[in-house]
């Protein structure tokens, strides 16, 4: 038995020995041409790699890495019962060149589970146009002229055309980028646009789909397709070159036999530069010079020449012709009094080709006065690049009148305008003579007293409302209080009756100290005066008092009962002693 | 002995009417010299009104005015903080604060107000203490009155009207209670502080041996959490919290 585990833990470890991981790299051909590609892979065989990604390559030089791509395969073995399997992975990598001659591609270092691995190095000869076998050109009738060559530069190149090669600076010129060929293209695609430096650049036509033309090139016939075009107007002077253009062209192969549907192969092909020239302009401009290269012509129209004070016309300048349209300013108005321009409207109607258009300038002018008034001539200058000249044109002057007229028009001069702020600093101090002191109510000892003291009164009249109700329950002091208002009540209608001299003077009285008194005495109402007096005996009062109030009875009765008794003199008299006796009442009894 | 006390007390009355003669003196010295712009004279005598405990909306602004004079903002704004803590009303206070802060190396973020926030606020500067001591007491005496009133005149009588009055009463004092208790806080809260150095470094914990944070420049206001040793907890106004050195900082 031990035995046994003995030797298949051998087996085990022996075959983990022979786990073997071998690394290989190559390339497809060892001799290209410049517009072909270095296909360069790197293989790995093993088991267990089925997680490895694709290694980067560092940068090498003179080669452009443009993507990978990568391939697996996998096979199972088993030899002697023991089962391996074995992956192949390969990663292939596309290298373009970027220049002619011998290179290496060094040595890449891998890593792959904790081992490194590392490939050999490879030379790859690189030659000027193409190592592929080219197809065949699709110009039958050129193929059997003389002239016809199978060079891969001969059947596909890309050609800059300019208009123009010698230039004064901001005089347009126009680049078409073509592709001739004689091959069959399946597609194309930008590598690198042109970036033009010392240009201002308009954008004219870039090809969005495939578009070939047949076209004659030096006597050749090729399909021809424009590929973009653009405007360039220098803006620097001397020597500019117009940018080279590259491009990814696949061309397809003709099929050789009837099972072979053809494939595709991938050229970068690229445009040769094209140096221009560019000239300075004279420097002693005309006056009304502001930078229009080319050529060109200016109108000017007006839209009415009688009018009132405050109407208002239009004055237009129109300027068409071919050069940097876009580019220049509009000439400068002369000084005009009497009228107001207003900012002109600019429209630029430009041609598709960028370089040629109409410029039109539209003022609105208001008619301040009244008068005849004159628009004088505007001139323009231009450099017309084809005489290398300096040109002035100038438009028609107008004569204007302006008739008096409702609309009163105030002039600009005297419109107002807001007050500028020319500097801030923060606000001044206060001087204050005094400093007031600040006191927190809140923290004043005051403050709280007068809330106690305040708050106080709340148990006060507490007490005070106490009192009363217990006063209130007393009917005797009921009684007492009641008097002095039923007395109060006689004692007015008495004075209105005394001061009126009336006998009524001596009803009221007799009755309000009658009632008066019974209420004092806290016997009942109405009670005679013989009773009262009795009762006034009884409680011990001064008998001066009592006599006092028996008179004054006795001279009441006498005055209303006796015939004759009342008498107007007495009744002043009498009113005094009324009053005499209550207050000594109210104070005895 | 009770004339001993009198005489005690018109010597004091005396002294410090004889006080305020100075302080007013020293003053308006210092206005003058503030004219003349000599600041540096002008704010010493400002601040030795300040050491006499005077509380003073106006003397802190001139003081906040002298410091900004001197460039150094940190101090105007603390000066000026502390003249609108007095007086929220204050309007040259304001703009001069605003004025001092837009010359900070930090922005600071004012916080924009709602609609509802900007009323309540507008209340509160409107609505000082002092003012608001005066309305809670006679709103206070108003209700003293009502139960009075009910107590000696309502007694065996209809109450609604008078009891449905006094509610109302008490319902306007609770407001304006609170308004007083919102002021009050706000008053005697003195945990908002100014940075006064030139430049300081926030840290993550109390020593400069914890990560840095941040930095803020002089004139940063800032709310201050708790204080631990001679470092402080603080939180700025867009959220950042950490420490700094208290000595760096003084409070509102």
């Amino acid at each position: 038995m031990k035995r046994i585990i003995l030797i298949s833990l051998f087996i085990v470890i022996f075959s983990q020995l022979f786990c073997k991981i071998t690394v290989d790299s190559f390339v497809k051909n060892r001799k290209v041409g410049l517009s072909d590609f270095v296909e360069f892979t790197i293989e790995v065989s093993g088991e267990g790699l089925n997680r490895i990604s694709a290694p980067k390559l560092p940068l090498i030089k003179n080669f452009d890495d443009l993507g990978s791509s990568s391939s697996h395969s996998s096979s199972i073995k088993i030899i002697n019962g023991k089962r391996t399997s074995s992956v192949t992975k390969s990663f292939t990598y596309t290298l373009r060149p970027r220049n002619t001659g011998k290179f290496i591609i060094p040595p890449i270092t891998l890593k792959i589970k904790n081992k490194k691995f590392v490939t050999e190095a490879i030379s790859v000869e690189v030659v000027k146009g193409t190592t592929a076998n080219l197809p065949k050109t699709g110009n039958r009738h050129s193929q059997s002229s003389n002239n016809s060559s199978d060079e891969l530069e001969d059947n596909l190149f890309i050609v800059a055309e300019i208009s123009k090669k010698n230039v004064f600076i901001g005089e347009p010129i126009t680049v078409d980028y073509k592709v001739y060929t004689r091959y069959d293209i399946s597609n194309l695609s930008f590598l690198e646009e042109p970036k033009f430096s010392g240009f201002w650049k308009e954008d004219i036509y870039k090809a969005e789909y495939k578009n070939f033309e047949r076209a004659k090139y030096k006597g050749q016939i090729f399909n021809v397709m424009k590929l973009t075009s653009v405007a360039l107007f220098p803006t620097s002077t001397g020597k500019l070159y117009i940018p080279a253009i590259k491009m990814n062209i696949d061309v397809r192969t003709q099929a050789q036999s009837f099972f072979d549907f053809g494939s595709t192969k991938r050229f970068s092909i690229t445009s040769d530069k094209v140096q221009i020239n560019v000239k300075e302009i004279p420097t002693q401009a005309p006056a009304g010079f502001n930078g229009a290269i080319g050529n060109f012509k200016i109108r000017s129209s007006i839209s009415n020449t009688d009018l009132k004070v405050g109407d208002s016309f239009t004055y237009t300048l129109e300027i068409s012709g071919s050069g940097n349209i876009s580019q220049f300013e509009q000439p400068k108005l002369p000084e005009i009094t009497h009228m107001r321009f207003l900012d002109p409207e600019i429209t630029a109607q430009i041609n598709e080709n960028k370089i040629s258009g109409k410029k039109t300038i539209k003022y609105l002018v208001i008619a301040q006065e009244e008068g005849t008034f004159s628009i004088p001539q505007v001139s323009f200058s231009f450099f017309d690049t084809k005489q290398g000249k300096f040109v002035t044109q100038k438009t028609k002057s107008y004569n204007i009148n302006v008739a008096e007229g409702n609309n009163i028009y105030i002039q600009s001069s005297t419109a107002q305008s807001m007050v500028r702020m020319e500097g801030s600093d923060i606000s001044f101090i206060i001087a204050n003579d005094e400093i007031l002191y600040f006191k927190l109510y809140f923290d004043s000892f005051l403050y709280w007293l007068v809330w106690f003291i305040v708050f106080l009164s709340i148990p006060v009249s507490f007490l005070i409302a106490k009192e009363q109700s217990k006063l209130s329950q007393n009917t005797d002091y009921l009684r007492q209080k009641q008097a002095r208002k039923i007395l109060k009540k006689y004692m007015n209608d008495a004075t209105n009756a005394a001061q009126a001299n009336k006998i009524e003077f001596y009803t009221f009285a007799q009755n309000g100290l009658s009632n008066f008194i019974a209420d004092k005495l806290n016997i009942a109402r109405g009670s005679t005066f013989e009773t009262i007096l009795d009762k006034l005996n009884e409680r011990n009062i001064n008998i001066e008092l009592i006599e006092m109030v028996r008179i004054f009875f006795e001279e009441c009765n006498k005055a209303r009962f006796m015939p004759g008794g009342f008498s107007k003199d007495k009744i002043q008299n009498d009113f005094s002693k009324l009053k005499d006796v209550i207050s000594e009442v109210s104070k005895k009894v | 002995m009770k004339k001993i006390i009198i005489t005690l007390l018109i010597i004091f009355a005396i002294s410090s009417i004889f006080a305020n003669k100075q302080i007013d003196n020293i003053n308006n010295d210092a206005i003058k010299e503030y004219q003349n712009k000599d600041f540096t004279k002008a704010l010493e005598l400002f601040l030795q009104i300040e050491n006499e405990s005077i509380v003073n909306a106006d003397l802190y602004y001139n003081i906040g005015n002298c410091y900004f004079r001197q460039n150094e903002i940190g101090r105007a704004i603390l000066y000026f903080k502390r003249s609108l803590k007095f007086d929220q009303d204050h309007q040259q206070a304001q703009k001069n604060l605003d004025y001092a802060l837009a010359m900070t190396k930090d922005k600071q973020l004012s916080e924009t107000d709602d609609f509802i926030t900007s009323i309540w606020n507008k209340t509160l500067k409107i609505l000082n203490l002092n003012i608001l001591a005066i309305i809670v007491l006679i709103i206070f005496m108003l209700i003293v009155i009502m139960i009075n009133f009910i107590i000696l005149r309502y007694r065996n009588r209809e109450k609604t009207i008078p009891v449905f009055i006094t509610t109302l009463l008490i319902f306007l004092f609770a407001i304006f209670v609170t308004f007083s208790v919102v002021q009050w806080k706000r008053l005697h809260n003195h945990n908002f502080a100014v940075l006064l150095t030139s430049n300081a470094a926030g840290f993550s914990g109390p020593s400069d041996e914890f990560t840095r944070v941040f930095t803020i420049h002089e004139g940063m206001i800032f709310e201050i959490d708790r204080e631990e040793n001679e470092w402080s907890l603080i939180k700025l106004s867009n959220g950042i919290g950490g420490w700094i050195r208290s000595e760096y900082f003084e409070r509102i």
